[in-house]
């Protein structure tokens, strides 16, 4: 393969990655209106777009020969954010005029009035700027009604953070669920990465007998499907919590207030189901890692008299920051964003819910407001992102540079 | 009083018998080394010495003490591996100061011992420092000084030199004993290369497929090598070696030698279970082959090497043998000519 293809499969892969995130945000930044009708990508360029503006308030009843005002004024008057800007591009006249061809008779015309023209609205000579200033002038001074006309902008691009607000602060769904999926994901990520550390440790540098037949099996248990697991582990965790609703009984006295009954579905279930299947690729690449370090390094270790308690505490585990920096992520990533694992095995208590269980929830509720579930979705983006960001400069491998030669 | 003893050492890899039944003895203070080829376990034993590898069978002693099932760390040895074995997230104070750590030492006591060895060194300037930011050098110094602040009964170093540019071995083979004349301490050094091992130690052991083919003091083992071996490995270039026949002096220390054009007597007889007639080899280094007109080894050139100290010259003689003369002259002498050659009997020896 020629560079340059290289990098146009290279390009192509980003732009299908990077393409859905864009639209995601660019719609959750879109007023509704403007998300419903069109779509993210007009949201970058000016659009022509139709509005209904009032020449004025009902309230003013002031005669007047002359009133001047700004359409823009009048289309924003009740706006607090996705302000209309740009150019007015015509007006829309909707009148009857005396019919040339039947004197004295009118005809009903609908025509596109531009910047400068004059146009006649309740007697008066209307004439408008394309920067949106407009004129009314009657013969004599006359207070009109108002008048509503439709007008078409050239509009320029207009983003807000609305939607984000309103979810938000609406109502506590979406900052619970923001909650709820950091109390899982953080032991759900440090819990495994401290068990799969001692456990590659040992399976890289102790001896002891069936070591390596153990180390396949674990690493066999990588294939086995998480869906498999769900009705025996659920059973499980059905009997421990019935066996721990009965020791609550025995030992307090929840009977008089009825709160005997542990939940078998909790934020713990959900820690210990991630953890055990987190495991296995856990162990494999910290082994992996671990076992690569260099021998002399532990040799040394030895001969300095370090047991292998503090050769794993003081050597191996300040040496494997790469390592469990990365499968760090990969742990983190999966649990926040896992479904089926949190829909089974975690709690369904409205509160608790995690992030994932809320989108999808989300998804019936917020049908016709693609705008608040796509801010709602870039919520759930942002933390792994921050994650990413924070961790990558432990993927870079140059930790090991100096100790042994070449470096 | 810390000699090192082994005695009847064995190891085994699964099937592969890598140090065959061991014997040796070093003094305290002595600075012995390791040599061979690779793959012949010199690197095997140290690490037995160590304690980095168990005994299948056989027993070491320590300054008088069995350590054959005690760890390294209780052992009384310090090890400087070849590829330093720092470590990479340690400054250079805490690489030297870990094993003093965790014996318990106190903080002033690590100071102290610490800064004592870096001034031995001359690093007082690195402490601070990482490994990474140290040259192959400086590394080195430091895997030495994290051997001195345990103030071991025995220091073992494994090829520590190999790592090192041309120059900067030179510089360190001389540190290296100097430190061990100045520390006095017993010192047990593995390599492959026979000019670390003729210049620093007091005493060499040869061995070859885990087995030691000759101890003894550098001098002893060049000029009189128990075997071909030993001939053969050590001084550059490389002992020649003629087929003939054991004309005379089958038995006695003196043996007179045909072959190779050559008939030459009162040369030094090796091995003492040769009879009259049986077939042997002279071996002559190429230093001490003289050309001489009327000698009686004749050959023809097919390589000329001019070193500037030292012209070396490879010939083949006429049953095909090649072998090689050396001299500090600049010979006049060209590729494809016929040259003769003469030795000193007092100088070749009879495997």
């Amino acid at each position: 393969m020629t560079r340059t293809f290289k990098h146009i499969v290279l390009a192509l892969i980003v732009f299908i990655w990077v393409l859905p995130f864009i639209a995601l945000v660019t719609t959750s930044l879109r007023s509704e209106t403007a998300s419903k009708t069109s779509g993210f990508w007009t949201a970058f360029t000016p659009t022509e777009l139709g509005h209904r503006f009032s020449t004025h308030d009902k309230t003013e009843k002031e005669p007047f020969v002359t009133m001047s005002g700004n359409i823009f004024e009048r289309l924003n008057k009740d706006r607090d954010s996705f302000k209309i800007e740009g150019d007015v591009s015509s007006i829309l006249f909707k009148g009857r005029l005396p019919d040339p061809d039947k004197p004295g008779k009118t005809k009903l015309l609908r025509q596109l009035i531009y910047a400068g023209e004059v146009m006649d609205v309740r007697g008066g000579d209307f004439v408008f700027q394309p920067n949106g200033d407009f004129t009314w002038s009657f013969p004599e001074g006359t207070a009109p009604k108002p008048k509503n006309l439709v007008t078409f902008i050239n509009q320029e691009p207009v983003f807000g953070a609305d939607a984000y607000v309103e979810v938000l602060f609406e109502n506590k769904n979406v900052t619970n669920a923001l909650i709820s999926s950091f109390i899982v994901t953080i032991p759900a990520t440090i819990i495994p990465i401290t068990i799969a550390a001692f456990a590659a440790y040992a399976f890289a540098w102790m001896r002891f007998p069936g070591r390596d037949w153990l180390f396949v099996l674990v690493v066999s248990l990588m294939v086995v499907p998480t869906q498999l697991a769900f009705l025996p582990v659920l059973q499980g965790f059905s009997g421990i919590a019935s066996w721990a609703s009965s020791l609550n009984a025995w030992m307090t006295d929840c009977e008089a207030t009825k709160t005997c009954q542990v939940a078998s579905k909790s934020f713990a279930s959900l820690w210990v189901t991630h953890t055990a299947f987190g495991l296995p690729l856990a162990i494999y690449l910290l082994r992996n890692y671990i076992v690569g370090l260099p021998k002399e390094l532990l040799e040394s270790a030895r001969i300095d008299g370090a047991s292998h308690l503090q050769i794993f505490t003081k050597l191996i585990i300040p040496l494997s920051v790469p390592a469990l920096a990365s499968f760090g992520i990969f742990q983190f990533l999966w649990v926040w964003n896992d479904l089926i694992v949190a829909l089974y095995i975690g709690s369904a208590d409205s509160s608790d819910l995690v992030f994932p269980i809320r989108l999808q929830k989300q998804l019936g509720t917020f049908k016709d407001q693609l705008h608040l579930l796509n801010a709602s979705a870039v919520i759930s983006i942002i933390v792994p992102v921050i994650v990413f960001l924070a961790m990558q400069r432990y993927f870079i491998r140059g930790l090991l540079a100096g100790s042994v030669k070449g470096g | 009083m810390a000699q090192v003893a082994l005695q009847k050492v064995n190891k085994s890899f699964g099937n592969v018998h890598v140090i065959r039944d061991v014997d040796l003895h070093i003094d305290d203070g002595e600075f012995v080394v390791f040599v061979g080829p690779s793959g012949c376990g010199k690197s095997t034993l140290l690490r037995l010495i160590a304690g980095l590898e168990n005994l299948s069978s056989g027993e070491i002693t320590i300054a008088e003490r069995s350590v054959t099932d005690l760890p390294p760390s209780k052992r009384g040895i310090a090890m400087v591996f070849q590829s330093y074995a720092l470590y990479p997230h340690m400054t250079v104070f805490n690489n030297m100061a870990f094993s003093l750590d965790l014996q318990g030492f106190s903080k002033a006591e690590i100071n102290d011992r610490v800064e004592s060895a870096a001034k031995i060194l001359q690093m007082e300037h690195l402490l601070d420092r990482r490994p990474a930011a140290l040259s192959g050098g400086q590394r080195q110094r430091v895997a030495i000084g994290r051997a001195i602040v345990r103030n071991p009964d025995v220091f073992l170093f494994d090829e520590p030199l190999s790592n090192l540019d041309a120059a900067l071995r030179h510089d360190t083979r001389v540190e290296i004993s100097k430190l061990h004349n100045q520390l006095g301490a017993t010192t047990i050094y593995v390599t492959h290369d026979q000019v670390e091992a003729m210049t620093l130690a007091d005493k060499i052991v040869v061995l070859k497929d885990g087995e030691v083919m000759q101890v003894g003091s550098p001098m002893e083992l060049f000029n009189y090598p128990d075997n071909e071996f030993v001939a053969g490995f050590l001084g550059s270039p490389k002992m020649n070696f003629f087929d003939g026949v054991l004309v005379d002096g089958a038995g006695s220390d003196k043996g007179q030698f045909e072959g190779e054009g050559l008939n030459v007597d009162g040369v030094r007889l090796v091995s003492s279970d040769k009879a009259k007639g049986d077939s042997v080899r002279l071996g002559v280094r190429p230093q001490h082959l003289v050309l001489d007109p009327n000698g009686q080894l004749k050959g023809t050139v097919t390589l000329v090497e001019r070193l500037g100290t030292e012209t070396v010259v490879e010939l083949i003689s006429e049953s095909g043998t090649s072998f090689r003369c050396a001299s500090p002259l600049s010979l006049d002498i060209e590729t494809g000519q016929e040259a003769r050659f003469s030795l000193t009997p007092a100088e070749a020896h009879l495997f």
